[in-house]
């Protein structure tokens, strides 16, 4: 039987294999939005009241997007396009790839937007190497990509780990708590009436971020289920401990941005939370929790519930961009 | 300032609020709050920690959101007293100082003020929920021009209100002078809405006894004409009406389409869309109060040969050169088009400039221009009607707007279209409103909303209540087109002529909830009528009243109830409950005449009803467990009538939360919760979308404008949607609002440990207008 892990580029959409995959993809042609819909202008004068403490956050986290969905473009470009042998599968990467380059223009607009000045644009870029906290979780990153950038094909037990850590550390690590760490900050301040445009964009972006990484655990899901040998207690450790570095990581970047403390966001209760959503995504790989934290943050426990946006304010951001069927008039509706 | 903050006493705070709240746990704020202490944290922002912890816990238990209120109303009080504000004729007089208030209303106030400062009723703020309350101290209470600290509570808020609609006020707006008052009428009013029974829209609430009061919601021009001076005579009108936070609706079908010779310069027209661009970047540039952008719905007719450009303006895929992501859409629909959509015949699109009469009629002499211009082979170009119709649902399904509203049913009930010439064009912003526009008039509408959940008691509705707050709400409405400051001269002229005003409701759901009744049952349809009736009953009744006194308006003459036909008489369907009371009314109508031109008007009420804490005008609650997020962050919403049902029954735990939530706000598919229940509190996407037409058609009688109807369907098809638009075409409806449905893929559940294969539905986000309130 054909594995999803065995190397090649299989060409065969009839009979399919893994039609999740294929629903996967066609959902996130429904949910299409564009740059242009973003409207940062309210951002400026925002911008203007914040204090030294939350300017340099912002300025911070503008830096670490500058570069972050590239790195994980190119990852999934070197790796993940290359090992997952599925054309269904390839199609959903294909759309990921889609996604990551509107985020990539999202926060290129944004840097534009709130770094008026070349230099500090500039700056912004050189933040993977120059800013200790922001280089370090680049380090992580590029890490785990060259970790798995020799192989040209999957040929036995120990690559087939190597290749699943990987996806394991972009799903969970990266889009799913460093990102996730971001996201954090972003609500913060939108929960303080700050920052409309930036928090509309990233609500768009978490959405998508959201559905990449459930992808990713699919993925894990079914390798798991080809071949049960595979992620033996031993990964499970080696993943433990990977996230544990993450959550480290990500720890000295919220020192970075929080100082002493700005108002109602603290290098403690981020610590708490970062940890919650690490045991969150132990959790969703069958793994038992290692920290055993409470989300600290009530304004990113509304991120699970319905949301009602009022137009004068927001932008829709829920409607469909597929529909089919043609006009009849005695449906049931 | 820097107070050092003593743990005990922060504690000691929390408990106070939480007094009679047993199922609260004070400990469960104060600790998490005090944990996240951060260096020179005082105590004002503490208790802003504290009030967000406790609005994030009322999922879990709908008390915290008193808890949360409590702490709020502490913090604006102690706000306003740092601006020296202690009692209402303080907060009069620092509005006053500073340029905000008018003249004459902090007159009536110094010569009234023991009378009005006894008139605060220090409990009502008991009433708000959270979120209420936050809505008021967000965006309504007026603040200190720099230091945009407060400079009143919600009680004085709601009493300035009052006194800058009902006082001895006047001369800052169109009226110029003072208009006589009294502080009986001030009581009156306050007392409504200090109970949170009647709430005027938003214009209203920010801007009575403002210098320059501009109290309308809407705002309805004509399309301009065909000519360049006229289209941009419209965007500066525009741009002035929506200065003063108007929604605006704009008909744009009497521009020439593309390709059309434009005879000046022997060149061929580009069509509507670049002026439809250039008026979305005008909205979008006017802002309002500073900090929204203005929002308008363009209408244009079906026969429109530029509809099919029209309805891509809200893509978001395509040439960005021909998007217009501000402007809203709604078709503008002629009864001979969905007839040929019946009958899968042929429709014909027409360039205005060959056929220039077709937008001012409609009902038969439409008919017969509209074939005459076939016959004469004047079309621009021919399609299926049922093609067309099938692209006009797929616009309502990818962007929610291209709103279908019907040009004959709208003028055929007006009671303003009894002379040929006077015609209906358009809906408003939010399709509540149908007025009469000319080049020359541009139609205007106060709106206000009665909240039905304020007029329940042991027996069910309240109705000698529902009568007196309606007969209130119409003198106030009635006094608001005096004092209402309009921007251009074509709003004041056709507001005085017509003084038409849109009295609606808010809140039907949660008289479902309270009486046990299913949404789609016929007790709801039967229930939800007589309300309607009720309502036309005494608002009718009160401005014959008022004609009696103060006369009828100005073209009385020119409107079908001059000539004996009220609007309940265009629907052969309807089956009053009281039809000796109508025979009364008729009977008073005939000798007094009327006041206004127009009465009731259903809005979405998105604001208000935040305010009030009840369901939004007449529709079903998206979810039982909802966030709402506004400019001022994210707010947690839950249907206090489910968990009361379910803490009775001994259900609610916190697993069965947990499973609400990751249901999306369903509870359809929760076995353990009684079949009755989950039939109750069905959401919107549950609901057979019928009867919320049914509903709408039942009441229409009694609507004499119209009724924001949204309908709801969580994966829109287009088979489905050309049925159920079909249908409420069918069934009179003069107009629809959005479609709803929601988001293909959605963000992953924080809360949710476990994996999950399915891909989650998120929230569909309602877009909300705020100038309908």
């Amino acid at each position: 039987m054909k594995m999803l892990l065995d190397p090649g580029l299989d060409l065969t959409l009839r009979p399919m294999r893994y039609p999740d995959f294929y629903e996967r993809y066609r959902a996130a042609i429904r949910n299409t939005w564009t740059v242009e819909e973003v409207d940062l202008g309210n951002d400026l004068p925002d911008l203007a009241t914040l204090s030294a403490g939350e300017r340099h956050l912002v300025n911070r986290l503008v830096a670490f997007f500058a570069t972050g969905d590239t790195i994980v473009a190119n990852n999934l470009v070197l790796n993940l396009y290359r090992h997952i042998n599925s054309p269904e599968a390839r199609l959903y990467l294909s759309r990921q790839l889609f996604e990551e380059a509107v985020h990539v223009q999202f926060y290129l607009t944004l840097l534009d937007t709130y770094l008026p000045d070349d230099a500090s644009r500039a700056e912004a870029f050189a933040a993977v190497e120059n800013i200790p906290s922001i280089a370090r979780k680049a380090q992580f990153c590029f890490r785990w990509i060259d970790s798995v950038f020799e192989m040209t094909a999957l040929s036995d037990v120990e690559d087939r780990r190597r290749f699943l850590l990987n996806l394991i550390c972009f799903a969970a690590c990266i889009e799913g708590l460093f990102f996730y760490g971001a996201f954090a900050y972003v609500y913060w301040l939108r929960s303080r009436g700050l920052l409309d445009g930036l928090a509309t964009g990233t609500n768009w972006v978490f959405r998508d971020e959201s559905m990449h990484m459930e992808f990713a655990f699919a993925v894990v899901d079914i390798v798991r289920a080809e071949e049960p040998s595979l992620f033996d207690e031993q990964m499970g450790k080696a993943v433990t401990v990977m996230l544990e570095e993450a959550v480290e990581a990500e720890l000295a970047f919220a020192e970075d941005l929080c100082g002493a403390g700005l108002p109602g966001m603290t290098t403690a209760d981020m610590r708490e939370y970062l940890q919650y959503v690490a045991d969150q995504r132990l959790a969703r790989l069958g793994l038992p929790a290692h920290y055993g934290s409470r989300n600290p943050f009530p304004f990113m426990a509304l991120q699970d519930v319905q949301e009602l946006a009022n137009f004068f304010e927001r932008r829709v951001t829920a409607y469909q961009v597929a529909v089919g069927g043609s006009v009849s008039l005695d449906e049931d509706f | 300032m820097t107070s050092t903050i003593s743990a005990p006493s922060f504690a000691d705070a929390i408990a106070q609020a939480a007094r009679d709240l047993p199922h609260t746990d004070p400990e469960a704020i104060a600790g998490p709050v005090l944990a996240g202490i951060w260096p020179g944290a005082t105590e004002a922002e503490l208790r802003m920690r504290a009030i967000e912890t406790a609005a994030a816990l009322v999922a879990e238990e709908p008390s915290y959101s008193r808890l949360a209120a409590r702490l709020l109303a502490v913090h604006v009080a102690q706000e306003a007293a740092t601006q020296g504000v202690m009692s209402f004729p303080d907060a009069v007089r620092a509005g006053h100082d500073l340029g905000l208030l008018a003249d004459d209303l902090a007159k009536f106030v110094a010569v009234n003020e023991g009378e009005l400062a006894a008139l605060i009723d220090d409990t009502a703020d008991e009433r708000f929920e959270y979120f209420g309350l936050r809505t008021v101290y967000d965006r309504y209470l007026l603040r200190h021009p720099t230091t945009r600290k407060v400079l009143e509570t919600p009680q004085h808020f709601l009493l300035r209100v009052a006194c800058g609609l009902m006082g001895e006020v006047g001369s800052a707006g169109t009226a110029g002078a003072t208009l006589p008052g009294n502080l009986d009428d001030v009581a009156q009013l306050y007392r409504i809405l200090s109970r949170l029974a009647y709430l005027p829209s938003s214009p209203t609430l920010f801007n009575a006894g403002a210098r320059r009061p501009q109290l309308s919601s809407c705002f309805l021009l004509d399309s301009p004409r065909d000519e360049l001076d006229s289209v941009y005579e419209r965007y500066a009108q525009i741009a002035r009406l929506s200065k003063y936070a108007g929604g605006i609706g704009v008909s744009w079908s009497r521009i020439r389409s593309r390709g059309s010779l434009i005879r000046g310069t022997n060149g061929l027209s580009n069509g509507i869309v670049p002026w439809l661009r250039t008026l979305d970047a005008s909205v979008a540039a006017v802002n309002q109060g500073g900090r929204r952008k203005g929002a308008a719905c363009v209408y244009l007719e079906t026969w429109h040969a530029d509809i099919d450009e029209f309805l891509q303006l809200r893509d978001s895929t395509g040439d960005e050169s021909r998007r217009t992501h501000n402007l809203h859409l709604a078709n503008w629909v002629p009864d001979e088009f969905m007839r040929r959509v019946e009958a899968d015949t042929t429709w014909s699109l027409f360039d205005p400039k060959d056929v220039p009469e077709l937008v001012d009629l409609w009902g038969p002499a439409f008919d017969v221009a509209y074939r005459g211009a076939e016959a004469a082979q004047k079309a621009t170009k021919t399609v299926m009607a049922r093609e067309l119709y099938g692209r006009m649902m797929r616009t309502l399904a990818q962007t929610g707007n291209g709103w279908m509203t019907f040009k004959d049913a709208a003028n055929r009930t007006c009671n303003q279209t009894a002379r040929p010439g006077n015609t209906v064009h358009l809906s408003n912003l939010c399709t509540e409103i149908l007025e009469v526009t000319s080049d020359g008039e541009t139609a205007v509408c106060n709106l206000g909303s009665v909240n039905l959940a304020a007029h329940l008691n042991a027996d069910g509705v309240d109705w000698a209540g529902l009568r007196d707050t309606v007969r209130v709400a119409v003198r106030v409405l009635d006094r608001t087109i005096d004092l209402s400051y309009y921007p251009t001269g074509e709003a004041s002229g056709a507001n005085n002529r017509w003084r038409p005003i849109g009295l609606g409701v808010m809140g039907l759901a949660d008289v479902f909830f309270a009486l046990k009744l299913d949404f789609d049952s016929p007790e709801a349809l039967a229930l939800s009528t007589r309300i309607a009736e009720e309502i036309a009953l005494s608002a009718y009744d009160a401005s014959a009243d008022l004609a009696a006194t103060l006369g009828v308006h100005p073209s009385y003459a020119d409107t079908r109830a001059a000539q004996g036909i009220l609007h309940l008489d265009h629907w052969a369907s309807a089956q009053p409950v009281r039809p000796d009371a109508w025979a009364a009314l008729r009977e008073k109508v005939s000798r007094t005449g009327l006041r206004n031109s127009l009465l009731i008007a259903i809005a979405p009420t998105a604001t208000i009803a935040s305010i009030a804490g009840c369901a939004e005008c007449i529709e079903p609650p998206v979810a039982n467990v909802f966030k709402r997020e506004t400019l001022s962050g994210e707010f947690l919403q839950v249907n206090r009538y489910l968990v009361e049902e379910l803490k009775t029954r001994g259900l609610w735990t916190a697993a069965l939360r947990e499973r609400i939530v990751r249901a999306e706000g369903s509870i359809a598919e929760i076995a353990e919760i009684p079949a009755e229940l989950r039939s109750r509190f069905r959401t919107a996407w549950e609901l057979p979308q019928r009867a919320l037409i049914d509903l709408a058609a039942a009441r229409a009688p009694y609507i004499d404008q119209s009724q924001s109807l949204n309908l709801f369907m969580a994966s829109p098809e287009i088979g489905k949607l050309s049925s159920m638009y079909a249908y409420a075409w069918r069934k009179g409806l003069k107009t629809t609002y959005y479609l709803r449905s929601r988001p293909a893929t959605a963000i992953a559940k924080t809360v949710a440990a476990a994996p999950t294969s399915l891909i989650k539905l998120d929230v569909e986000n309602p877009e909300v207008c705020e100038a309908c309130q």
